[in-house]
């Protein structure tokens, strides 16, 4: 009943991205993105409803059952009888991809999915800090009935109340309307923010420069070993990334169909969703928009400013507002107001703390990921040998305000993280320690998708003596460089 | 040379996870807590309890424990100190240890086996 239920919530995302951007119903990369999609956007919907309903109606099945019945049916309606005709995402033109690439592909989603059961089997309650924050919050919003607001009893400050809700929301629902409490409510909705993760960065690399990149930078992330562990620890962090790289994706697809401007108003709602899966995902929001504008004022759309900021904010209005309702009819004050404005200011001019920061950060810089050689030093490498595309970072390209925007909004968040913990945590070293691999990892399929999406595609395969001819011809000829990526690529 | 990196390392953690999967599970995983709390008496969102346990102070899995508890008697409302009405003892010797009740200065309304028991403060009735 549980997986029927998320099945329903993922049908009925799926309906409303196919409102957004229709096209027929058949196996294709334009409905792999939107499946991929479709994930956080009825996941996130669907918390919301839960939440709204719990908060206006009190814990009543009738009217949960009601509201997120009606939901998945107009969500359906919309998408599947819904008119009108929309971009159609089909694989960008590319280097010739080698079939070991796939294999290799191919094992690596094998290897995650075997680590993601392996280590959900072991330990199915997930990590300490997950079933003692967010299923401890969903089994209160579950048993509790009417009285589910001792959910939030300053007796529970340990557990960190002011934590937003998309996944307990999520999982009481799954119980709610199941009837019971099982692990598999946690553990399916890990797997798939896990998968929609995966499936958002690969096609949207396919769709920006083909498969060979999509490929490279799925590997990639399926072989982040950090990341797969993440996701069976089933924290709420790879949501958070999920909608992290979802908005940043649909702002690099902005930039390609700028005629459509559902691209924002769908970003909008993912960065809305990210502040509604964790506090981290409100300095998201600010973020992307001031990134954005940046990333359009240095671009020839400048005239784009106003007209897609507003698109982000109308699209990120409803969730916050969830959020807004949130923090101030149900969380206790953040435990951050509490702080005296002078403990700030005396953490702020400690020296120690900003070397203890700066240390906790290049450490995991290079020990995130649980890579057996630093991943940051092996990109690097990487990057010297395929070069960055200069049609890319061009101050014309077409993708170059999108990739600023990604540079941009991750290291700001980044920024704005470290600072948070430099003026609010009490023990610096151990907060470092222990999340600056996890904050990292929020951000990482962001970043994998703008390396990949800036990056030359490298050559892979031995070129045939008619295509080595071919590619002399073409640098005599000074062909575009769209149609001689492969030639140009300096390969290994 | 990337894509190896990757999957290598993905393939060592697969090892490291099959590895822990393997050996005897620690002491307390959230379903063995579970279990040790089942004839423990359905809790109702208005009910408040105590808690101690003869865990050693600086003992790393205390707080781990009492987390757990929580965990499991959710949707009670559970506080680290003997001052309550009704008092969760979490217990790891084979039978309840007096000398804990005599400590926390609690009386014993019923042990429910498997180092778990409830007890009330001496003061109250």
């Amino acid at each position: 009943m549980i997986l029927l239920c998320l099945a329903g919530i993922w049908l009925a995302g799926f309906g409303l991205m196919r409102w957004m951007f229709p096209q027929p119903l058949r196996w294709s990369l334009h409905n792999i993105l939107l499946f991929s999609l479709a994930i956080g956007a009825g996941a996130g919907f669907a918390s919301c409803i839960y939440f709204l309903a719990l908060l206006l109606a009190g814990p009543s099945l009738a009217v949960l059952a009601s509201a997120t019945g009606a939901f998945v049916l107009i969500a359906v309606l919309a998408g599947f009888l819904g008119p009108g005709q929309g971009p159609a995402f089909e694989v960008a033109d590319g280097p010739q991809v080698p079939r070991y690439l796939v294999v290799v592909f191919a094992a690596a989603a094998a290897l995650a999915l075997v680590m993601f059961l392996g280590a959900v089997a072991y330990n199915p309650h997930g990590d300490e800090a997950a079933w003692s924050i967010f299923d401890l919050r969903a089994r209160f919003l579950f048993r509790a009935g009417a009285a589910w607001r001792i959910a939030f009893s300053h007796d529970l400050a340990w557990s960190h109340l002011d934590y937003p809700l998309l996944v307990p929301s999520l999982v009481a629902l799954c119980w709610k309307l199941a009837g019971g409490e099982s692990t598999a409510a946690p553990v399916a909705i890990a797997f798939l923010f896990g998968l929609g993760t995966m499936g958002v960065s690969i096609a949207t690399l396919a769709i920006l420069r083909g498969k060979l990149q999509a490929l490279l930078g799925g590997t990639l992330l399926l072989g982040t070993a950090s990341f797969v562990a993440l996701a069976a620890s089933l924290y709420a962090d790879v949501p958070l990334s999920f909608y992290i790289v979802s908005a940043l994706a649909l702002i690099c697809l902005q930039d390609r169909y700028p005629e459509n401007g559902r691209f924002s108003v769908l970003a909008g709602l993912m960065a809305g969703f990210a502040a509604w899966a964790r506090n981290e995902g409100l300095i998201f929001v600010a973020v992307l928009l001031i990134a954005r504008a940046f990333a359009l004022a240095r671009s020839p759309r400048r005239a784009a400013i106003f007209p897609e900021l507003r698109r982000l904010v109308v699209g990120a209005v409803a969730p916050l507002a969830v959020v807004l309702a949130f923090k101030t009819r149900v969380a206790p004050p953040s435990e951050y107001f509490s702080v005296p404005a002078s403990v700030l200011l005396h953490h702020l001019a400690d020296i120690g703390r900003w070397v203890t920061l700066i240390e906790g950060l290049v450490i995991a810089l290079f020990t995130f990921g649980r890579f057996l050689i630093p991943i940051a030093l092996v990109l690097a490498l990487y990057a010297y040998l395929v070069r960055f595309r200069p049609e890319s970072l061009g101050r014309d390209s077409r993708d170059r305000a999108s990739l600023v925007t990604i540079a941009a909004a991750l290291s700001l968040t980044l920024g704005v993280q470290l600072l948070i913990d430099l003026l609010y945590d009490a023990n610096l070293p151990l907060e470092i320690g222990t999340s600056g691999e996890r904050i990292i990892m929020q951000l990482w399929p962001a970043a994998v998708l703008a390396f990949f999406a800036a990056a030359n595609s490298p050559q892979l395969e031995n070129l045939k003596p008619a295509a080595r001819k071919a590619k002399a011809r073409a640098q005599a000829g000074k062909t575009p460089a769209s149609k001689t990526q492969t030639a140009k690529a300096p390969g290994r | 040379m990337l894509i190896a990196i990757a999957l290598v390392s993905s393939f060592w953690f697969l090892l490291d996870v099959l590895g822990v999967a393997t050996q005897r599970a620690p002491a307390f995983r959230v379903a063995d807590f579970e279990n040790r709390f089942a004839t423990f008496p359905k809790t109702d969102p208005h009910t408040l309890y105590g808690y101690v346990s003869d865990n050693p102070p600086n003992d790393p899995s205390a707080l781990a424990e009492f987390h757990l508890t929580q965990y499991v008697l959710a949707p009670a409302i559970v506080t680290p100190s003997a001052n309550q009405d009704l008092v969760v003892m979490n217990y790891h010797s084979k039978q309840l240890d007096y000398k804990v009740l005599r400590a926390s200065r609690l009386n014993l309304i019923r042990d429910f086996g498997n180092g778990v028991a409830l007890g009330r403060p001496l003061n109250r009735r």
